[in-house]
């Protein structure tokens, strides 16, 4: 008989069977191994039973058709008669059960996608918040630096400020609406002699000298919201008036409501003092011309009247009346001769002598004069003498005259309150380039509207006939031909605060200033 | 005393189906045809299962080699229901005689003259060309997918 053999599909039914259990064991294998890797993967979960599902159905399958191979094989196909509806039974069973578990399954994994879709939008929701939390920390970190930087910036400002507050040489303060003081700085206490415990209620009105001063303060407040080079005076505690320039600028509230001021103030007392004696000087050079001029024109006069008198004198018998008459003529000339020489002194024209003078030796002269009468007045002397004191070129006479003067008129401002103290100091000054002379008193002192005026020529506050008012006019000169100055102090500033009566500060300069001073004094001209 | 009507009325229709039956005509006889039809309709439901799964995992545009060869796999075995099924009825076609078995069962021949209906019957009866590597594309998917997490772990490990 002829036909197509069998046999190739017989063996690769064996051998397919045989390897469709491998495969599908193999599957179900690696399946197995993904669900343990990673449990939670419903994917890897689905693909188990499904190729748990196929590797049941393979062996029901193939163990069936290798069954049914070999029994056939073997001739006993009456076994697999009897056994065949139950393989094939097996077998469509498997296979239902495969199909049902991959439809049934897959729809888990459609739902487990979908819960994984939820997972992801809340992964990356989370994932968001967590750059938006990274975000805002580093927006916080950058905010701290930020914030680190600027109150270092605002401290070193403040720092700068303060600096300027407290140690500025002036007077700065500040004031809230009512008009009280709520900070000032030190210069602004050492300028008023208050400490900064006292001025826990001093009030703007205190600081004021004059009523009327903090009235138009306010009102240039108010109105132009500043002031500018004010110059008004300032009460200092014990009183006593001080010259500032003030510059104030108000301090408004965001409502336009004034919280009150700050202020800037100069004192300009020893500047007001400068500029009157810088004026008083040029006044007394001008009055020195003059007297000078004066001087000469009647020096000659007296000169002649002087010699006339005298010659007429030897005419008439000594006691007649017209001799006694010629000798006062002879007195009085001479008496204004003396005048004339003191005008000359003060105006520079007189002669001068040069040599090598000690100061101290000076006054412990004119001390020795004068101490008999001070202690008859109970005028104690208080004698500072600075040791080492470089001598100085000048007229040791003229500087005598100038010494005695300042001692009498102190002697006068003392005896009208029986008594006091007399305080005579010398030092090298700071520089090292002058020597001072201190005269200080602890008379009634003079007052301010005099003091510019105690050097004029013929300026007296003594009653007349007791002074000429040329003695400070003459020591005035005198120190100036020297190249020194000449300053009055009063009331006196001294480290305790203020003291009563006058001080005469005199400088003298050493060497080659002094000298050059002096030569140029005497190449302007002279009697 | 409600809920003892209602418990009455539900237990009623299966006392009367208990008590006054006749012909037990819920019970169906299964005849020996039943058994291929059964497993005609596994063929197409699995088939069907194929298809769908296939169809989804292309929806779910799935990155990866190993879903590659899930879909070979899908593919080849839908391939394989459709010739089982078509081998089934071309076995149940197969008139008496058409295999000579007289030698033995190694030697058995599909006889002359090959009609149409036995070329499909011999075609179909190769069909483990078409499992077999279906299975080795399942096996071939699967280790596709542990490595690829074996790979993903020690990346992050």
């Amino acid at each position: 008989m002829d036909g197509l053999p069998l046999l190739p599909a017989i063996f690769l039914d064996i051998l397919g069977s045989a390897a469709n259990i491998a495969f599908s064991f193999l599957a179900w294998r690696y399946a197995r191994l993904l669900t343990r890797r990673q449990p939670d993967n419903f994917v890897w979960g689905y693909l188990y039973y499904v190729t748990f599902a196929i590797a049941a159905f393979a062996i029901s399958r193939a163990v069936g058709h290798l069954v049914k191979q070999f029994l056939l094989i073997a001739g006993r196909a009456d076994i697999w008669m009897d056994i065949s509806s139950y393989s094939g039974g097996f077998n469509s069973l498997f296979m239902i059960s495969v199909a049902a578990v991959m439809i049934f399954y897959h729809k888990g994994v459609q739902a487990y996608e979908a819960l994984d879709l939820e997972a992801g939008k809340l992964k990356n929701a989370n994932r968001d918040l967590a750059a938006a939390a990274m975000q805002l920390r580093d927006l916080n970190q950058n905010l701290e630096h930020k914030v680190e930087e600027r109150t270092e910036e605002l401290s070193q400002s403040e720092k700068k400020f303060r600096h300027l507050f407290s140690e500025s040489k002036d007077m700065v303060f500040f004031s809230d609406a009512d008009n009280r003081l709520v900070d000032m700085n030190d210069s602004g206490f050492q300028m008023l002699g208050y400490s900064r415990e006292e001025t826990t209620n001093l009030l703007l009105a205190d600081l004021f000298a004059y009523p009327e001063d903090i009235r138009s303060y306010s009102g240039m407040l108010a109105q132009d919201g500043y002031i500018k080079d004010l110059n008004l005076a300032f009460a200092r505690k014990d009183g006593s008036p001080i010259s500032v320039l003030l510059s104030a600028t108000a301090i408004f509230g965001e409502k336009g409501e004034m919280l009150g001021s700050e202020v800037i103030a100069k004192d300009l007392t020893r500047l007001k003092v400068m500029m009157e004696q810088l004026a008083a000087s040029e006044k007394m050079a001008s009055v020195g011309q003059m007297a000078a001029g004066i001087a000469h024109e009647i020096n000659t006069p007296l000169g002649i009247i002087l010699g006339y008198s005298q010659l007429m004198m030897d005419e008439f018998e000594a006691g007649s009346e017209q001799h006694q008459g010629l000798q006062v003529i002879e007195r009085q000339t001479k008496a204004s001769r003396k005048i004339v020489s003191d005008l000359l002194k003060f105006s520079r024209q007189s002669g001068s002598t040069r040599e090598e003078v000690n100061l101290n030796e000076i006054l412990a002269d004119v001390m020795a004069v004068t101490e008999h009468t001070l202690s008859l007045s109970r005028i104690s002397v208080h004698l500072d003498l600075g040791k080492g004191l470089p001598s100085i070129t000048g007229d040791p006479e003229k500087l005598r005259q100038v010494f005695v003067n300042l001692v009498n008129n102190a002697h006068h401002a003392m005896l009208d309150m029986g008594g006091g103290e007399l305080f005579l100091r010398t030092h090298l000054h700071e520089e090292g380039r002058s020597v001072v002379v201190e005269v200080r008193d602890t008379g009634h002192g003079v007052p301010e509207k005099n003091q510019a005026r105690i050097f004029e020529p013929f300026f007296t506050t003594k009653p007349v006939g007791q002074g000429t008012g040329l003695g400070l006019s003459v020591s005035y000169g005198i120190i100036h031909e020297h190249g020194g100055a000449i300053q009055v102090e009063s009331p006196v500033h001294d480290r305790q605060g203020l003291l009563q009566g006058t001080l005469f500060r005199i400088t003298l300069p050493v060497e080659d200033e002094q000298k050059q001073e002096i030569s140029g004094s005497q190449a302007g001209g002279s009697i | 005393m409600k809920s003892t009507v209602y418990r009455g009325l539900l237990f009623a229709p299966l006392l009367l189906v208990l008590l006054l039956c006749k012909d037990a005509w819920a019970l169906q006889t299964h005849g020996s045809s039943e058994g291929i039809v059964v497993h005609q309709l596994a063929h197409i439901q699995y088939l069907g299962a194929l298809a769908y799964l296939f169809w989804d995992i292309r929806r779910s545009s799935f990155t990866g080699v190993g879903w590659v060869y899930l879909q070979r796999f899908c593919l080849l075995m839908m391939f394989w229901n459709a010739i089982a099924f078509i081998g089934h009825f071309s076995q149940m076609s197969l008139a008496e005689g058409a295999i000579s078995t007289e030698d033995e069962y190694l030697s058995a021949l599909l006889l002359l003259p090959v009609t149409f209906g036995k070329w499909v019957y011999y075609v179909t009866a190769l069909d483990h060309l078409v499992c077999a590597p279906a299975l080795f594309f399942l096996f071939l998917a699967m280790r596709s997918f542990y490595r690829s997490v074996d790979r993903d772990k020690r990346e992050e490990g």
